[in-house]
């Protein structure tokens, strides 16, 4: 408690300088505190403790990730399994009795020598009072490297089993980390936290970093010597580094369209900068928004025909909305004619029409949604503890990994959308500009259904 | 006997008292070897004069070249030191600060005075807002700064603008003084030499 409020003043102490310049009291017109409204209740999952045929440990450790995954899908309500439940035959009627809707079952048993596993995951419909699914799933050695990933994919497997919709568990965050002396680290963590790891160091400045949607690369800025910037891919499996913008000076925000063939990016042009797209088979280029202002920060829909961007050409920073083939910019994020505005580094869902950004309220960076289907509708802030900024959404199109300063500390986050819940994703010094992958991993379909 | 030893006496004598007749001690002119000896003295006397006169030439000519360098030097270091004055700007804003537009104005005299000159300007955000947009603050920041430069007759060719952001603060700290150093604009050189402060 002493600890909680000691910092809880140093952040306010951090935030009061910034009371003399902007009105710190008012939550911008059209923003509203809150979530994205679902009616859907949460139902209630027992996940027992898996079995393994020849005893190994691995059962407890898979049993954890999965457990885990399903708790962070934030789907569930999860349920401690009682010990006189802990083992035997499903008793559907006590499990009811409980409220519990959902009991999974885990058992792994080995293939050959090196082989790994064969997990079956058995998921139990408590109402009906019979098995909903049941799948096997192959799992690779627990020293294999792409060990969790399996285990994640079959989580992923019984999140869609129950709501029809992807999990996120099989999928990384790729970020930007600060070193003391200046130099800068491509990391990549798993969603759950894990695996953290270096990809590269950089002696310069690094920012933006972004998936490809086949999680084989990811496309980065680079910061020279002489001022200019470079957009950088890189295969993750050999390192090779491939610059892809040609245009002279600042090089920036990068993102590739979904369907991996097209990088869209910021680019000096003239007096500031403008949005272009470069065909990677070909490396050709052409402008999708130009004209007054810095435009920058483009992010692709779901289908890929239309973009969410930034653009100051009002005089301060918006989010707007047009079709990648140009034409008019509709304006997303609040503008009232007189008040200030701030808002930036717009993230489009990779599932429905919701874009995700930073936009100042009372003074403080928070992570914001609006609807990219109805535009001028009422912006949802989703943050109210601490500054933060950099939002980017997962697979699911429910959480968003963020950057985050608050008294719980300093570092990356991820909030589920629609109930709020939050998470420390990885803490500590600067951490900066997080991209969340698409699905890395689908489970192999090994399926044996309805037993 | 006796004869023959008075004789060769007096020739002595004689030839004694002869000598010292004919030359008197200090009252004659000086010899031929004294002479000589003082034309060496004296001619030695001349050339260290004039050696004299010649190094204290070359002193002045020397310190008058050091004067000259020195103050190259100086008006040098003092057109490196106006080249090198930082502009700052408000938080979230790039028009250019009354206080800051005598520093432009020094620095386009610079501009003028070394016409080889060419500039890179670079604009920088502190830490606070979006990673990404202070890219584009940034650059809004040394455009603004060309601009105004550009407005005092300097010629646009000359400039560069770049940006770095957030990502090269002048203070690493996060308060109000550091974040209102590190809001600013800088300036490279690119090519061609300061000698001249414009003054």
């Amino acid at each position: 408690m002493q600890v909680h409020r000691l910092s809880l003043l140093l952040l306010l102490a951090f935030a009061t300088p910034l009371a003399a310049q902007q009105d710190t009291t008012r939550i911008p017109t059209g923003v509203r505190l809150g979530m994205i409204y679902q009616t859907l209740k949460r139902p209630s999952l027992a996940v027992r403790a898996f079995t393994a045929a020849d005893g190994v440990s691995a059962a407890e450790l898979v049993g954890d990730i999965v457990r885990r995954d399903l708790d962070y899908s934030d789907r569930f309500e999860m349920f401690e399994v009682p010990p006189q439940l802990a083992d035997g035959p499903v008793d559907y009627a006590t499990w009811n009795g409980l409220n519990v809707v959902y009991v999974l079952d885990g058992a792994l048993e080995p293939l050959g020598e090196g082989d790994g596993y064969l997990l079956r995951l058995v998921l139990h419909d408590v109402v009906y009072g019979q098995v909903k699914e049941s799948q096997a799933f192959r799992i690779p050695p627990p020293t294999a490297p792409d060990h969790r990933m399996a285990v994640h994919a079959a989580a992923d497997e019984v999140v869609r089993w129950v709501t029809g919709q992807p999990g996120m568990a099989a999928s990384r965050i790729v970020f930007v980390s600060q070193a003391a002396d200046g130099a800068r680290d491509l990391m990549v963590v798993d969603s759950d936290g894990e695996n953290l790891r270096r990809i590269a160091r950089v002696e310069g400045p690094l920012m933006s970093p972004a998936w490809s949607p086949d999680g084989r690369r990811v496309v980065y800025a680079v910061g020279r010597d002489d001022g200019s910037w470079d957009v950088i891919e890189r295969d993750l499996e050999t390192g090779a580094e491939t610059r892809v913008a040609t245009r002279r000076g600042l090089n920036t925000t990068p993102v590739y369209s979904p369907d991996g063939t097209r990088i869209m990016l910021a680019a000096e042009n003239g007096r500031d900068l403008d949005i272009f797209e470069i065909d990677l088979a070909t490396g050709r280029s052409r402008i999708v928004r130009g004209g007054p202002g810095a435009d920058m920060s483009p992010t692709y829909s779901p289908d890929g025909r239309r973009i969410a961007f930034n653009s100051d050409r009002i005089g301060q920073p918006h989010i707007y909305v047009m079709s990648v083939e140009g034409g008019e910019a509709v304006l997303l994020s609040p503008y009232t004619y007189g008040e200030p505005g701030h808002y930036a580094a717009p993230d489009w869902s990779p599932e429905t029409s919701f874009v995700a950004f930073h936009g100042r309220s009372r003074g403080q960076h928070q992570i914001m949604v609006a609807d990219a289907a109805r535009p001028g509708s009422t912006v949802q802030q989703i943050t109210q503890e601490g500054l933060n900024e950099d939002p980017s959404w997962a697979p699911d199109g429910r959480h968003i990994v963020f950057v985050s300063v608050r008294p719980s500390g300093t570092g990356l986050y991820v909030i589920d959308a629609v109930s709020g819940r939050t998470r420390p994703l990885v803490l500590g010094g600067r951490l900066r500009t997080p991209d969340w992958s698409p699905t890395l991993e689908r489970a192999s379909a090994l399926t044996v259904r309805g037993e | 006997m006796q004869k023959r030893i008075i004789l060769p006496a007096l020739v002595g004598a004689l030839l004694v008292g002869a000598c010292g007749g004919k030359q008197p001690p200090q009252q004659a002119g000086p010899t031929p070897e004294e002479l000589a000896a003082q034309a060496r003295a004296d001619s030695i006397e001349a050339a260290r004069r004039a050696e004299e006169e010649r190094r204290r030439l070359e002193e002045e000519r020397r310190r008058a070249e050091e004067e000259a360098r020195r103050r190259a030097e100086e008006e040098a270091r003092r057109a490196r030191e106006i080249f090198a004055e930082r502009v700052h700007f408000d938080f979230d804003k790039f028009d250019i600060r009354m206080s800051d537009q005598e520093t432009l104005r020094r620095k386009a005299a610079v501009l003028r005075a070394n016409p080889n000159v060419r500039v890179r300007i670079v604009g920088h955000a502190d830490e606070r807002g979006s990673d990404e947009y202070n890219l584009a603050l940034g650059l809004r920041r040394a455009n603004a700064v060309r601009d105004f430069l550009v407005s005092l007759g300097i010629d646009p060719s000359r400039f560069e603008t770049a940006s770095m952001g957030e990502e090269q603060p002048l203070v690493r700290a996060s308060n109000e003084e550091a974040w209102a150093q590190n809001r600013r604009a800088e300036f490279q050189l690119v090519s061609g030499e300061l000698t001249r402060a414009g003054m």
